[in-house]
């Protein structure tokens, strides 16, 4: 017999990302972080076009978009923008991230490759004050999202809710022609703190649409409510894969 | 305890020109037969824009009908969102009187505030609101019925004196009863004399400690009406076969249709942070228990019907089963002191019609029978409300 290699799957060559990641692996702690999230009214076909086939649209279509400022993390502090779509799972609600956007180029790396979230490296610039807060979300120097809550009051804590997270995952094929060997959604659901919130009035808007980062495909079609709040977080491992298709 | 039946009017896509007609035909043709095999209650909800799930908007209308086809079922109109920008209070007190008279005195009125963002965004309610609105709806409708010059200043209502006509063939008035989908609800209502209509699809052991807490407190309460109504209302599925392997199947349809369409809607609290709005409500509820009950599935062999636990979407309480697992589940029930079971019957029409005519059948021949049910459909507490009239309908 001749003989085959001794390699087990957990001894992988140092240099692959498995072994050697460009990223400290999760869970990431995100102490202090501070939040302003957006819920919106969009429109069917925008969410039925991007939504993967394992996934249903609610009634009426909405979507989110997060900025979050991380203060402290295993690769020091960042911030993300996230807009998703609102989605179910069976029979769950789920957040299905539709593009992303951060400045840290550290942590860009970790957010496409450990978790998934479609991010571009950009500009978020978020700032609250006094019951108000806005954030703007740039990329190549266009404004390609800009979001507002209005007339803030003090809400209790308890009262906000974060659905978990579906980001897509893909392996890209490295034979022509053919299709992904691997495309699955993995379920991230962060566990929070909150220790204090505003409620008010969202405002979203798209100033400087760009085909490079397409905010605007989830048309803004009326306010539902905008959420700032403080709080401790995490970027955990996901908890479940869920199926593209059905 | 008594039994009976409510309609969602659920209509599955896709839709044809006549699939709303079709459900609303099989609809009467039930009610006609629970009617008739000695149901106590037909209810019919109130939803807007809740597509598939369900397309009773107008259940003043589709009641009016029931009422023409039905002799003796009381007419349960429930829940009227009892919201100004939905339903004006006067409009509400004037259509329940009119459908107390078309019905000879059947009437049961449910009140409710919706708990779905597609309902209250669509009217533009505020969901802080609600809370408020319905209270000073629940206050005021019992006066337009009972005074002959109700005048009013409110925060969401204000009318000069007037005489609010028709009265109520009903006197003074119908019961009213209110949605409960939360302790703090239970609560509310023992407080204000109303009925505890559970909209929860729960189990015997989650409804227990609701039960007993609103019983302890309505022997408190300030009524909002003319008299208390102390009675508790459950809601689950029914589904009835001979065979037990049947009935399983097509109970785990219905169950399964229900869940599938109501988890199209968000549930206010799951999307707009209020305190008023912490217990997400049926619709929430009904999906997180599936699927835990999805998990136990996977996880353990198949429970045993009548014994406690049960299995995939088949839940402890439900009716569904053969004869003999369902007289066992409704004996969970009737421990706890219900003083009646209302059933949802079918959904998205995921069960034939025949086959619901059948489970009615059934259930009217085997499993009624069981259970004592001479107490009048329509108790009232002997308790007067301070200052009103005592009276039972």
């Amino acid at each position: 017999m001749p003989d085959y290699g001794w390699l087990e799957q957990e001894k992988l060559p140092h240099a692959l990302p498995l072994a050697a990641p460009s990223y400290p692996p999760p869970p990431w702690p995100l102490p202090g972080a501070r939040f302003l999230r957006v819920t919106f009214e969009t429109e069917r076909e925008a969410l039925l076009r991007w939504l993967p086939p394992s996934l249903m649209r609610p009634v009426p279509p909405y979507a989110q978009i997060l900025v979050a400022h991380y203060p402290e993390s295993p690769v020091g502090p960042f911030s993300l923008a996230v807009q998703s779509l609102g989605a179910r799972a069976r029979l769950l609600v789920r957040s299905y991230s539709f593009e992303a956007v951060t400045d840290s180029q550290q942590a860009l790396l970790a957010l496409r490759e450990q978790w998934g979230f479609p991010c571009r490296l950009g500009e978020v610039e978020l700032r609250a004050a006094q019951g108000e807060a806005e954030a703007r979300i740039r990329v190549a120097g266009r404004t390609v999202a800009a979001i507002a809550l209005r007339e803030g009051r003090v809400i209790e804590p308890e009262t906000v809710r974060f659905d978990p997270i579906l980001n897509l995952r893909m392996l890209s094929s490295l034979q022509e022609g053919q299709p992904p060997p691997y495309v699955a959604m993995a379920q991230i659901d962060p566990a929070y703190t909150i220790h204090e919130a505003w409620r008010g009035r969202a405002e979203v808007s798209y100033p400087e649409p760009s085909e490079g980062a397409p905010w605007h495909l989830v048309p803004f079609r009326g306010p539902i409510i905008a959420v700032h709040a403080v709080a401790d977080t995490e970027l955990p491992y996901a908890r479940f894969i869920v199926p593209f298709q059905t | 305890m008594k039994f009976g039946i409510f309609f969602e009017l659920s209509t599955p896509k896709p839709w044809r020109p006549d699939s709303e007609y079709q459900v609303y035909m099989n609809a009467l043709e039930q009610a006609q037969l629970a009617d008739e095999l000695g149901f106590d209650q037909i209810w019919a909800v109130e939803h807007h824009f809740l597509e598939e799930y369900s397309h009773c908007s107008a259940p003043e209308v589709f009641l009016t009908a029931v009422a023409m086809r039905t002799k003796r079922a009381r007419i349960g109109h429930g829940v009227v969102l009892c919201l100004p920008p939905f339903n004006h209070p006067i409009r509400i007190a004037e259509r329940a009187a009119a459908l107390d008279i078309v019905s000879g005195g059947r009437l049961e009125f449910g009140t409710g505030r919706s708990a779905t963002w597609t309902e209250l965004g669509g009217f533009g309610v505020d969901p802080d609101m609600t809370k408020e609105m319905w209270d000073e709806c629940v206050r005021v409708i019992p006066k337009m019925w009972t005074q002959e010059a109700f005048g009013y200043q409110g925060k969401f209502l204000s009318m000069p004196p007037r005489n609010v006509i028709p009265k109520p063939y009903q006197k003074p008035h119908p019961p009213m009863w209110v949605a409960v989908t939360s302790p703090e609800t239970a609560i509310q209502a023992a407080e204000r004399g109303l009925g505890l209509l559970g909209v929860s699809v729960g189990t015997p052991r989650e409804y227990e400690e609701r039960v007993n807490e609103y019983r302890r407190r309505i022997r408190e309460c300030e009524p909002v009406g003319e008299f208390v109504n102390e009675q508790v209302n459950g809601v689950t599925f029914m589904y009835v076969d001979e065979s037990e392997e049947e009935a399983r199947y097509w109970g785990s349809q219905l169950v399964r249709a229900f869940a599938a369409l109501a988890a199209q809607f968000p549930a206010v609290s799951a999307i707009y942070p209020t305190p008023l709005y912490k217990v997400p409500g049926l619709l929430f509820g009904l999906r997180r228990e599936q699927e835990k009950a999805q998990e136990r599935a996977e996880a353990t062999a198949a429970g045993t019907p009548g014994q406690g636990a049960r299995s995939g979407p088949i839940r402890e309480g439900m009716a569904i089963g053969d004869p003999e697992t369902v007289i066992k589940q409704m004996k969970l029930w009737e421990a706890l002191g219900m003083d009646r079971m209302v059933f949802l019957l079918n959904m998205g029409e995921a069960i034939p019609q025949e086959k619901v005519l059948k489970s009615l059948r059934l259930f009217a021949e085997h499993v009624m029978p069981k259970f004592d049910r001479e107490a009048p459909a329509a108790k009232a507490s002997a308790k007067p409300a301070a200052g009103a009239q005592k009276s039972t309908p």
